[in-house]
């Protein structure tokens, strides 16, 4: 689509906001290859949100938004959190609705795209947090793996409730106190991407946000499978400096920190058999293109 | 008082391909790369002055971006 849709009528460009011309003049819709790149020479497609100064969650707002293969066409779903107050500065569609049921809505939303757009390509991403996705949604996030739902769920894992002030989540590591959990966790950090593996996700990948070149590959390669083969799902660590007690620059050392070898949030990454094959041929088709302009 | 970063052009290296400041600022479209100066700017009355961007650039030994107070 590009952008066409967004173009401004040229009697009223002098009157509309500045950051809607730069998202008209300098914005990566339709543009092949987009990435982490593009940061600071393209205008993102996110703008003044209101998170904490500092906040890691924000940076990885960024390389979402800025790797999205094809955001024009794509529907993001939300949930309540942190997030929830970034979509509204977002220029990417986007749905929320109650806390939780994100990937029961997006099941439905792909499923009425493919039959109002039949023979396009539309992509619906779901970002919300680790209680949206591993607590209070956890039934919707299962049962839409179960069923083969195609498309990506990306956990904002912060590791505890961090809008309403630090209460204790299922992804919280053992033993850790926060705020509104004085005793400390008595069990160990739910181990999703294993769940999802075994649920029927065709790639999972666990990774922190200190890297843009590694969360690229992994929200593409989740995206394109999610088009073709089935669910995926993305663990990015964004922890929450305010509630595990940090100073606003102290963030990506805190996730340097818990990406070492033996680390909770070491990279990991699984991909079935019938995504590795589905890669695979996309690699092929690309290759062929090449020639007949190197000729 | 705020505190705002401020890009010093002449240490920033900028145009060897750096761009650790614009990669890791936490807000959008506030540290822009300047194609004319091949410098890093930042756009001040977007910054919210996290000092994460001073922190990558020293820890580079660049030392090119400082916290200032308007």
């Amino acid at each position: 689509m590009g952008k066409e849709k967004i173009k401004i009528c040229e009697e009223f460009y002098d009157i509309m906001p500045p950051e809607y011309r730069e998202l008209v003049d300098s914005s990566t819709y339709g543009k092949e290859g987009r990435g982490w790149k593009d940061v600071g020479v393209a205008k993102e497609l996110i703008e003044e949100h209101s998170l904490c100064a500092g906040c890691p969650e924000s940076i990885a707002f960024r390389y979402v938004l800025a790797c999205l293969p094809n955001p024009e066409d794509t529907v993001m779903v939300g949930s309540t959190g942190c997030t929830s107050l970034v979509f509204p500065h977002v220029a990417v569609h986007n749905i929320h609705s109650l806390f939780g049921n994100q990937n029961a809505v997006a099941s439905g939303l792909k499923r009425a795209l493919a039959h109002r757009f039949p023979g396009k390509v539309k992509d619906v991403v779901v970002l919300a947090g680790d209680g949206a996705t591993v607590d209070i949604g956890l039934d919707m996030t299962l049962q839409s793996w179960f069923r083969q739902e195609k498309f990506l769920t990306i956990c904002f894992d912060n590791e505890l409730y961090a809008n309403t002030g630090g209460q204790e989540s299922g992804l919280m590591q053992k033993g850790f106190v926060s705020k509104m959990a004085p005793a400390g966790k008595k069990f160990d950090k739910v181990r999703l991407p294993e769940i999802a593996e075994e649920s029927g996700c065709h790639y999972v990948a666990t990774l922190t946000v200190s890297k843009p070149n590694r969360v690229e590959k992994a929200i593409r390669q989740g995206v394109l499978i999610a088009r073709e083969v089935g669910p995926t799902y993305i663990q990015l660590y964004t922890p929450c400096i305010l509630e595990i007690g940090k100073q606003a620059m102290e963030g990506l050392q805190e996730m340097r920190d818990s990406e070492g070898p033996n680390e909770r949030f070491a990279f990991k990454e699984y991909i079935s058999e019938e995504a590795k094959a589905y890669l695979a041929s996309l690699e092929k088709e690309k290759k062929p293109a090449a020639i007949p302009t190197q000729g | 008082m705020y505190a705002v970063a401020e890009v010093v052009d002449e240490a920033c290296v900028a145009h060897k391909g750096c761009r650790l400041c614009i990669m890791y600022c936490p807000e959008a479209d506030t540290i822009l790369f300047d194609k004319t100066k091949k410098v890093a700017v930042v756009v001040e009355q977007r910054c919210k002055g996290c000092e994460l961007c001073v922190v990558v650039c020293s820890a580079a030994k660049h030392n090119a971006i400082r916290l200032v107070h308007r």
